[in-house]
């Protein structure tokens, strides 16, 4: 569904992503992990668009995407999170489901002359916010201030407000960042849910409990590279894996 | 006849109105979306020397300016909005693309070219000497004495026309993507739309907003100069937002009307000349206290920006609208 080809980003010298090939199947859920500063997140932003790519090639559902803008990218269907989630802050949890909405008439003209107050369109997204909001338990809090939620409440928008936009592959960036082992359990239920119900998932992420549990197929990266891919369990026991996380033994040694 | 008090105060209404305009305007830009504009008074100078030259009659002796159509008044308000959508079509043209600082450099350095070109463009703009005898609406059927009232309402109508209309684009769909794009332009980009588009259309909507209050600032004065077109009418709008609250329609009206009375009852003691010149002074210092005063003790301005509060969709969609949104969550197409 997902593919890069030899897809490169360097800054200057500094080649943050290098050379790297992968591939995401359609209702999979697919882990990438690596040490910081392994490129990680730079070939996330390569990949949604944020950042223009210096090599190679980046395509979803055979059409060729790389160098595209990273609104035209979401209007694929594939919607990335970001690491530290911020939102729209000022606006109301529900406002930021809306702005994700799928169908939404935003034309000033249109806007203008429509009469009414609450249009039709409008009524259909608010019941489908509700919808989802009630599914991760933030329905109490519709009308609150996103810079009023508590940090766990935001984490829970952030995986509410991309289904908004109906995608058909989220790319998730550090989902379990911060997230409570109880909240974390809630998580792992919604996204397995939520691959079921035929959504895609690419996730990058620190806590390897988490990715070895969710994913079935991981990547691990790490100076920009890609050195190891397979099953979870096989990845574990790669010895280029643990030597990236926790070094060799003549290393340790010296 | 009208009471010289009475008179006072309804020009004093009357310029509070043309500010009211131009603050809706730069508020729809740097408030609703967050396009901080340093220049608005560029589209507020277009919009009135458009007006000008399309309704003025052709040049008397003293005055050098070549066009001057003396079309009806109407299709002069409507070019002073093209005018003022046109500058702002440029500005945002040449520096949207960019972060959004390019763009308060931009119509801050547009401010001042523009203001020279009106100077200095004489076969066109009469240069510092101006253009007179500006045509004003309904001016031949009203009695001389009753005519500043009468030019108050008109403009208060247009300025609630004006309100209305942003107003509701704010709370829509629209506005709010321009909230979003304001807060956080990476995320909203994700929710698939162009930011450069939707700057592009805010500034265009400030630019035409603000160019039909230039018109209405050519009936309040019925002459127009280049000097009239300073950059202290950008920083009294930014004043007026700030203190009526930045985002909020109503906030923008509101301080509006309370900063340009503030100003003026400073005018109304009746003084020598040396004391007045001080009161004049004084004037700008009030503003600034005022300014002070409320980012002190109510930052968001008096009326702070609201968000609009949606009851629960059951109680707004007939009963079969739960059970498909279930099926609909997280559902690819």
């Amino acid at each position: 569904m997902l593919e890069t080809r030899e897809v490169s980003k360097h800054f200057g010298g500094v080649k943050a992503v290098n050379g790297v090939s992968l591939m995401v199947e359609e209702y999979a859920i697919v882990g990438l992990i690596g040490p910081n500063g392994a490129g990680k997140t730079t070939l996330f932003s390569v990949i949604s668009g944020a950042l223009s790519l210096t090599s190679g090639r980046v395509s979803f559902e055979g059409a060729d995407i790389s160098g595209h803008r990273p609104w035209e990218i979401a209007e694929k269907g594939v919607v990335r999170t970001f690491q530290t989630p911020r939102g729209f802050p000022r606006m109301s949890v529900l406002e930021n489901m809306l702005v994700f909405a799928s169908e939404r008439t935003t034309g000033f003209w249109k806007n203008l002359l429509a009469g009414g107050r609450l249009s039709a369109e409008e009524r259909r997204n608010i019941s489908r916010a509700d919808e989802i909001l009630s599914s991760v338990g933030l329905l109490d809090r519709r009308n609150v201030l996103v810079e009023e939620l508590s940090a766990g409440e935001l984490k829970l928008l952030e995986f509410a407000r991309p289904l908004m936009a109906k995608p058909k592959m989220l790319l998730l960036d550090e989902p379990a960042a911060g997230v409570n082992p109880a909240l974390l359990e809630h998580v792992v239920t919604y996204i397995t849910q939520l691959r079921n119900n035929g959504l895609t998932f690419f996730i990058v992420d620190h806590n390897l409990g988490f990715i070895m549990d969710i994913c079935d197929h991981l990547y691990v990266m790490a100076d920009g590279e890609l050195i190891c891919s397979g099953a979870p369990d096989a990845v574990a026991c790669d010895p280029n894996v643990i030597e990236s996380y926790i070094g060799t033994k003549t290393e340790t040694t010296v | 006849m009208m009471p010289g008090f009475v008179l006072f105060l309804i020009s004093s209404l009357t310029l509070a109105t043309v500010y009211a305009l131009v603050a809706l305007a730069l508020n729809f830009e740097a408030g609703v979306d967050g396009l901080w504009d340093l220049g608005v008074v560029s589209f507020f100078a277009a919009g009135a020397y458009a007006y000008a030259i399309l309704t003025v009659g052709p040049p008397d002796q003293m005055q050098v300016y070549r066009l001057g159509f003396g079309l009806p008044l109407w299709i002069g308000v409507i070019g002073a909005a093209g005018a003022g959508t046109l500058v702002a079509y440029l500005i945002g043209r040449a520096s949207l693309h960019l972060k959004h600082v390019y763009y308060l450099i931009t119509t801050f350095a547009f401010a001042e070219v523009i203001r020279e070109v009106l100077t200095n463009e004489r076969w066109l703009t009469n240069g510092t000497a101006g253009m007179y005898r500006m045509a004003q609406p309904f001016k031949s059927s009203f009695e001389t004495n009753l005519y500043p009232l009468v030019l108050l309402l008109v403009m208060v109508a247009i300025l609630v026309v004006v309100f209305i209309a942003l107003n509701r684009v704010t709370k829509r769909p629209f506005g709010r993507a321009l909230n979003a794009l304001r807060e956080n332009e990476d995320l909203a980009a994700t929710a698939g739309m162009a930011p450069y588009r939707y700057h592009l259309r805010s500034a265009m909507i400030a630019g035409a907003v603000a160019g039909i209050a230039g018109a209405c600032y050519v009936w309040f004065n019925t002459v127009i100069v280049p000097q009239q077109f300073t950059s202290s009418i950008t920083f009294v709008a930014w004043t007026v937002i700030v203190v009526g609250g930045l985002g909020n329609n109503r906030g923008a009206v509101l301080g509006a009307f309370l900063l340009i009375l503030t100003e003026d009852v400073l005018r109304l003691f009746d003084l020598s000349s040396t004391v007045a010149v001080r009161v004049a002074s004084a004037r700008v210092a009030v503003i600034g206290l005022i300014l002070m005063a409320v980012l002190r003790w109510r930052p968001r301005g008096v009326l702070p920006e609201k968000r609009p509060r949606f009851s629960r969709s059951e109680a707004l969609v007939p009963a079969e609208a739960p059970a498909q949104g279930l099926q609909q969550v997280g559902s690819g197409e």
